[in-house]
Parts: structure tokens; sequence; C-alpha cells
């Protein structure tokens, strides 16, 4: 509770989920992201970051998924992203354009039923 | 009608000699009727007693009355004028001289005395009438009424009716003049017959031809015995008047004989009559007196035996208390002496006395013991008596005494510390005094002392400052400042010498931007409380800063205290949502919160409620409670000495200050100098650690905030500016908005302003014209963006994050440093997402 964002992950096969609580600024962005890439997996294919339980997210966010989608990229691996509708951080998304350059999904369950890898931007 | 002082003493004046003379010439024209000698020599005369009483009763001063009465009773009777005036002179002279003379011998008008009687009959009537029977015989026979050879005859005649006048008439007149009599009607009526007997056998004596007379006296006698003066008189006045009146007749005895023997038998009878029942009367009352006064004195004999009898007993049971007293005080003082070595030891005091003449030293048995020795050891003198102490502080107590002994008078000597070294090598501090006597002449005789083993106490004194040195370092030296939450602390260290304890209070500011408070109480005190509470309070941080929930956090802590700390301590730790105003805390067995709401209402904060730690091996989890501090509400951390008093129940102090705190006033500061000032009357037996907060509004006014540049402060920044943004009614949307760009703003300041320098920058938001402006100011100088790194990436995103959300941004950048001007309506527009977003 005290922690500003909290890291949960699951794995679902070679889909991994990870949660994040709490918000995320330039205090902890690197901690949050070494947390993240702890829970990958060789095994894993897709990772799937949740944005429901994300309360801030600002350029320090952005930038974090940015560099995990490169690195994600760079071993093969796919990375998609969930922001509902109504989340505070989806402006973020919407205004900074990064939603062209990561997989942006609504909902967790759109996200982990899509098997096949690639971009997927049903949204924007 | 009034008459003036003056007046009214005439009045009286004429009113008593018309009364007198009146009396006087009734009484004349009476005694006339008992004639012998012509018609103005008669052998007995009222008118002088009457005559005598007046001057008794009134003074001289009435004499006109009885001079007037006399001459009107005597022009008639007399040759001529002249010779009435002189008759009348002598009648009024005789009886004025009379009463002169028994004044002067003083004479009691109650005739009781003997003397009385003496006087009366010598005196007033014998003597005094010498003058009226010669200047009235001397002026019948120049007169020439009588022949010069009839003059002793008158003369004799005259001289005894006076003097029977006096006799018989004044005692009578006096008697009826007396406070009235209080007799029974018994004895009225006894006194009536005596009377009425006496009459009866006078007219009866002096109606037979034989001698009989005597047979009155025994009557008059009864009658005197009877009823003294009261009876005596009238009586006397009946039987002298019923014989004068026979003589005048010439009745019974005196109808044969010449005038002489006639004038002989009644004077005899009457002056018989007159002393028996004068003297009679006198003594029977003086014995009766004498024998009252016997009782009296009898009386009052057996009063002042009993007086002295009881003040004998008084005097005895007085003694007795005080032989029992005597041997109660013997018994305290021989149990005062039993305590009084008891109490020497236990305040490991002992007293010493030197005789210096003789150079005696006694110790009690606590000085032997103070220097290493079996009680009454062996015998003293000076220089044994100071062979411990070590040398320095022998050089410096011996020029003292020196000091002391040449002032040469009583005094006191100043205490002084000392060492002395015992025989098995250990080392004691010693705290000495001494009193010095003196001789007349100036000599010391004797000097007293104690000696106090001052070695724990120097110990323990020195420990004390150390630990409250360190229990001082160990409080957060100043708290946190949060915008919108009042923070006020106390620390009171317990007065008495060893008690420094292990109280703490922390306060941490938490990266989500809620802040934790704890408060916590090691039990025990001195050092080793303050070395304990100084690690629990770091582990508490630490452990702040790691965990979600107080449970957590005080969990932890009790794990800590359970491996490696063997003390008992009361912990509550709270963390407190500024944002939202709630409250989680848990429990370990600590006085529970007070919180006052705005309104003055107060409850504490009682759930959640755990064992203290390191009370149990195996305790329950501990659990968290949530509760809500409103803005205006206050809430109070304590340590149990704030409420606990010696002799009355931690109860009592929680109730009092609740109702202490129930008005907290405007100043949090004030409020804890008010609760320390009134909860802590005497001196404080346990130290005493208060933390206050307090929930204020924020938006009343423009924000404004001061940090360093340091990204941990973000969150706590964003907590405040959200709520902020709350209390002005932004628009949800609004404030997601506002608060990213804020956030850019001020990380690109931490980021760019002062490198891996310390600094700090400006944080402040404005209403104006229903829009937020907000400006973030830093002091350094920015530097340029490094390549292609993730500050780069994250600068860039900022820059097009900020101009999105805001209506306008303004970037100064100058050698003073940098200062962003952002603005953004508060009007919610539909379109806007949408138009942004293309």
């Amino acid at each position: 509770m005290s922690e500003l964002a909290r890291v949960e992950s699951e794995q679902h096969g070679s889909v991994c989920l990870v949660r994040i609580f709490g918000e995320i600024d330039m205090s902890n962005d690197r901690d949050v992201l070494s947390e993240i890439e702890v829970a990958v997996g060789r095994e894993t294919d897709r990772l799937v970051v949740d944005l429901t339980h994300t309360t801030y997210l600002d350029s320090a966010g952005l930038a974090l998924l940015l560099r995990l989608a490169e690195r994600m990229q760079a071993r093969q691996q796919v990375l998609s992203v969930v922001v509902p509708v109504d989340s505070p951080v989806r402006r973020a998304f919407e205004l900074t354009g990064l939603a062209s350059v990561i997989d942006v999904v609504s909902r967790s369950e759109d996200a982990l039923s899509e098997t096949r890898p690639g971009h997927s931007n049903d949204q924007m | 009608m009034r008459r003036s002082g003056a007046e009214g003493t005439l009045f009286r004046y004429t009113s008593k000699v018309v009364l007198v003379g009146g009396a006087y010439y009734v009484a004349a024209i009476l005694g006339l009727r008992l004639a012998l000698i012509e018609r103005n020599v008669t052998p007995l005369w009222p008118p002088t007693g009457i005559a005598v009483v007046a001057f008794l009763l009134f003074g001289w001063r009435v004499w006109p009355g009885i001079a007037l009465a006399a001459f009107a009773v005597n022009l008639p009777i007399s040759t001529n004028g002249l010779a009435a005036a002189a008759t009348a002179a002598g009648n009024t002279v005789a009886p004025l001289v009379a009463a002169t003379l028994l004044v002067r011998v003083g004479f009691r008008r109650e005739i009781d005395r003997l003397q009385d009687a003496l006087a009366i009959v010598f005196l007033g009537a014998l003597v005094s009438m010498l003058i009226s029977a010669s200047v009235g015989a001397g002026t019948l026979m120049l007169s020439g009424a009588i022949p010069a050879s009839k003059f002793p005859a008158a003369w004799a005649v005259w001289w005894t009716g006076d003097a029977m006048g006096v006799l018989v008439v004044a005692p009578f007149l006096l008697g009826l003049l007396q406070r009235p009599w209080s007799g029974s009607l018994r004895e009225r009526i006894e006194l009536g017959a005596l009377l009425l007997l006496v009459a009866d056998v006078s007219v009866l004596v002096t109606n037979t031809d034989l001698r009989l007379m005597f047979l009155v006296i025994p009557f008059l006698g009864w009658t005197a015995w009877r009823f003294q003066q009261r009876g005596a008189a009238p009586a006397a006045l009946l039987a002298a008047g019923i014989a004068s009146w026979a003589a005048a007749h010439g009745l019974g005895p005196f109808q044969q004989g010449t005038l002489f023997e006639k004038m002989i038998t009644l004077q005899a009878f009457n002056a018989t009559v007159a002393f028996s029942s004068l003297f009679f009367a006198a003594l029977v009352t003086e014995r009766t007196r004498a024998r009252e006064a016997l009782e009296r004195s009898a009386a009052e004999l057996e009063d002042r035996v009993a007086l002295r009898t009881a003040e004998l007993s008084a005097a005895n049971e007085w003694l007795n208390r005080e032989i029992a007293e005597r041997h109660d005080t013997d018994r305290k003082l021989r149990q005062r002496e039993g305590q009084l070595a008891e109490v020497q030891q236990q305040a490991q005091v002992g007293n010493w006395e030197w005789v210096i003449p003789e150079d005696r030293v006694s110790w009690s048995d606590e000085m032997y013991r103070i220097h290493g020795y079996l009680p009454k050891a062996f015998p003293l003198t000076f220089e044994k008596a100071v062979e411990q102490v070590e040398e320095e502080d022998a050089a410096r107590l011996r020029a003292n005494l020196e000091a002391a002994l040449a002032r040469g008078r009583d005094h006191d000597l100043p205490p002084s510390e000392y060492r002395i070294v015992r025989a098995d090598g250990a080392e004691r501090v010693l705290l000495g005094k001494a009193r010095l006597s003196v001789g007349s002449d100036g000599r010391p005789l004797r000097m007293i002392g104690t000696v106090q083993d001052i070695t724990e106490g120097k110990r323990a004194e020195r420990e004390h400052r150390i630990a409250e040195t360190l229990q001082r370092s160990l409080l957060p030296d100043r708290l946190p400042e949060i915008p919108g939450v009042l923070l006020a602390a106390r620390y009171l260290p317990a007065t008495s010498d060893l008690e420094v304890g292990g109280d703490w209070y922390d306060v941490v500011q938490l990266p989500n931007g809620s802040v934790g408070l704890a408060i916590g109480d090691v039990a025990g005190h001195g050092l080793r409380a303050a070395s304990t509470m100084g690690q629990l309070r770091m582990a508490l941080r630490a452990y702040a800063l790691e965990e979600g929930s107080p449970s957590q956090v005080v969990g932890r802590v009790r794990r800590l205290v359970r491996m490696l700390v063997p003390d008992i301590v009361t912990l509550i730790y709270l963390v407190f949502d500024p944002e939202s105003g709630t409250l989680r805390f848990a429990n370990a067995g600590h006085p529970p919160p007070l919180l006052v709401e705005g309104n003055g209402e107060t409850s504490y904060l009682e759930g959640g409620l755990g064992p203290p730690l390191g009370a149990t091996a195996h305790p329950r989890p501990d659990i968290d409670v949530t509760a809500h501090l409103d803005a205006g509400s206050t809430l109070l951390l304590f340590t149990d000495g704030l409420v606990e008093r010696r002799g009355t129940s931690i109860l009592d102090g929680l109730t009092r200050l609740k109702t202490l705190a129930a008005d907290p006033g405007e100043d949090l500061e004030a409020l804890c100098d008010h609760l320390l000032g009134s909860m802590v009357t005497e001196e404080v037996s346990d130290d005493i650690a208060l933390l206050a907060l307090r929930q204020v509004p924020l938006a009343a006014e423009p924000l404004f905030l001061r940090l360093p540049a340091e990204p941990q402060v973000l969150a706590p920044l964003r907590q405040t500016v959200r709520r902020w943004l709350r209390e002005i009614d932004a628009d949800p949307g609004i404030v997601d908005d506002v608060l990213v760009a804020c956030g850019e703003a001020s990380a690109n300041a931490i980021q760019h302003a002062y490198g891996a320098k310390d600094g700090l920058f400006e944080v402040s938001l404005v209403l104006s014209d229903g829009a937020v402006e907000v400006t973030i100011r830093d002091l350094g100088s920015w530097r340029p963006s490094s390549g292609s790194g993730r500050a780069a990436r994250r600068g860039g995103l900022g820059q097009r994050l900020m101009r999105a959300l805001m209506d306008s941004v303004d970037v100064d950048s100058g050698s003073e440093g940098t200062v962003v001007r952002m603005r953004r309506s508060l009007q919610v527009e539909v379109d806007r997402e949408r138009t942004r977003a293309r």
C-alpha cells in the first residue's frame, strides 16, 4: 500500500499477464520495468500489461512501455497493453499517439484471447 | 403638664415639707391628748419620732416643715409667740441632731443589729432629747407658764416624752418603710393575733387596780422573737400608747399617787417596753443572721471541698496521662532509633560526631558500612576517620576544616564531595555535610555531620544524561511539511532523576503520498530503553516504506521485538491519506488515539487492539482499523505518561483528556501546550510523547509548494494537487489532465535543473477567471537533453502531453532558472478530446 506501484504477474501458457496497481512516474519507472522483465520468462511469447488498476501514468510510464516494447521486439516477443476506455491514463496514450506504436486494447480478455502475434489496434 | 427639672425638684421638695409638716402636726394634736403637765408636756410625744424619721429619710432640708408645724402646735398653748417659736426651735433642732448622730454612727434603719438598737436608744432618744427638753422646759419657766419650782419635773417629763416618742414611734415608722414583707398568710395571721394579744393585755392591765403592767413584757418578747422589729415595733407602740393613755386619764394603776409617781411608773414601763422590744428584736435578728452566715459558710466549705477534690483528681488524672505519654514517647523514641538506623542503611547516609578537645569521633553503624567495615568495629580519632580519603580530596577537606575551625563561631560547613578508597580497593564517592559548635570563648568544641554514599547516584546521573541526549537525538528534529495537514509533536522527559523513558513518535512520508504516524513506548527507563526505542524507530521506518498496511508494519516490528529485544513495547502505527482523509491503523497494546471532530465531538479509536509487542509468543495477526478524518478534525496520539497518574485510574486520565480536547482551537501547537499544561500538573513521573494531526482545507487559498528536486516528491505533490483541484470542484477529467501536465513540468525541473546536485523547485496553482494557472519554477540552469536516452524520450513525450492537456504552456528559461506557466480552463469542453486526438 505504501509503495507507489505494485506489480503482479500470472503465466497463462506462453502468455504472461502483468497487472500494475498504483501510479507510475519517474520515481519508480525503472523499478516497475525491471519487475515486469523479471516476470517475463523465456517461454513467454506474448506479454500483456494490464493498466486497468493504474491510476497515474505520465511520460515516464509511456517511455517505460516504449522501452519494453523495443526489448520485446528484439526478443521476438509480442506486447499488448490493456487500457480501459474510462481509465484515467487513457488520455496519455491518445494524446501522444503511442497507440500507433504499441498494441493497446480496452479489455484484458481481448488481449489474452488473441493467439496470433502481431498488432491489433482495435480501438484507435 | 410638664415641669422643668428645677420646678420638678422644687415641687417634690415642697411636697415633702408639707407632708412632713402635716404628719408632725397631726401627731402633735394626738400627743397633746396625753399631756400630764399643763397642756404641752406629754409623757409620749410622737411628733419627735416622726421628725427623726423625716430627717433620716429626706435629710436636713425638710426642717421648715418640722419648724412650722411645731410653731403651729405650740402657738395656741404658749403664753406668747416668742415662747412658741423658741419651743418650736427646740423641737426642730433635737430630732435634727438625733438624725445627724445616727447617720454618723452608721445606723441601719432595719435596726437588725444590737449596735443599731443602742444607737437609737442612747444617741437618737436620750442624748438628743436633752436639747428639746431643756429648751421647752426653760421656755415654759421663762415665759411664766410654770413656776421655777416645777421646772425639774417639767424638764423630766419633756425629756422622757420626747425620748419615748423617738423610741416607740421611730422604729414603728421605719418598720413600715421597709421593703414589703414577704410573710406567708399564716405568719400574717400570727402577727395580727400577737399584736391583738399585746393590745388586749395592755388594756387589761391598765384598767385594773392591780399592778400587773409587767404582764405585757412576755408578749412583747414573744412578738420580737417571732417577727423581730417587724413585730416588736408595732407591739411596743401599742403597749406604750395604751399605757400613756391610761396615765393621762388616771386609769388603773395611775388612779393614785402624785404626778411624779405616775410619771415614774409610766416612763419606767415605756422605757422597759421600748428597750426590751428593740434589743430583743435586734439580738434575735443578729443571731439569725449569724446562724445563716454559719450555714452559708458551711455550705461554701462543702463546695470548696468538692472543688478541691475535683482539682486533685484532675491533677491525678493528668499525672497518670503524663506518665503514660512519657512511656509512649520513650517507646517511640526507641522505635525511631531503630528506624533511623534502617533509614540510614537504605539511604546510605551515615552520621558522625567529633568531640574536638578529646579528639574522639563516633560513627553511626552506616558510617562503618560506607567505609567497608563492620558496624562499631573500632574506636575512632579524626585521623583514623579520614584515612581512606583520597590524597587530593583529603588536602581540600583539611583546608576547609582549618578555615572552619578558625572562624570561631557556630556554622554549617559547605557540603563537599570526595572519594574514598576502601581497604578492599573499592572506590566510593561520598557527599559530606558538617556543622561546627564552639564554646563561649570561640574554641571549637564539637562537630557533627552526615556522609552520604552517592556513588550510585553519580553513575545514574551520568547515565541519565546520556539517555536523555540519546532520546532527543532519536526523535525527529522536525516534522515534514504536508500541505493541508497540520502536525505538532511534544516530547516531555520524566522529571524524576533516572526516568528517561523509551517513548517515541515518528512521522514518515510514504512514497504514495500518504503519511505514516507512529507512536510507541518501550517499557522501562534509562539507557537501555532509549536505545531499544532508537532501534525500533529505524526498523519501523524501513517497514513503513516497504509494507502495505499498518497491520503488516506492526506485524514486522512485532517479529523483530520477539527476536531481538527483550522488552515489552506498545505501538500504534497509522497511515493517513490526506487526499481522502482515510486513516488506517493497527494498535499493539497502546492507549487509543483520540479523534476530535470539528464540532468538538470526541471519541477514542479503540478498535484493532492487539497485545503489546513482546508480550506473547504467538499472538494472533494484527488487524487494520479504518477511520475517517474530515477537514477540521484533529487526531491525537499519545503515550500513557499523559494520562496516567499515581493513585488514579488511567480511565480518569482518558476522560480528562477527552474533556480538555473538546475545544481544540485553531492552533495545533497551542493545543499541545494546553493539553500538556493541564494534564501534567505535578512532576512528570513517566515521560510523555504527544503527536497531533489535523486535516485542514487546502483550496481556501492558492496552493504554493517548495519542494526538493527529487523524484520522490512527485507522488506527494500529485496528491496535494489532486486534493486542491477536487476542493475547487474541478471536473475529474480536468483533474487528471492538470495532474499529468503538472507532473511533467515538475519532472522536467527535477531532471534538468540541478543534475546530480540538490536543489528546490516551486509549484503554485492559482484559480483565475474560471481557469487554473499552474506555475513550476526552478532556480537551476537546464541542461540540454542528452541525445536519445531515456530522459530525452520521456522529455519529448512530456512536452507533447503538456501542450495537449493544457490550454496554454509558456516556458521562460534564463540564467536565473526556468519558469513554466500553464493554464487550463475549468470549463468542460465536450469536443476537446476528439479535437486533440486528431
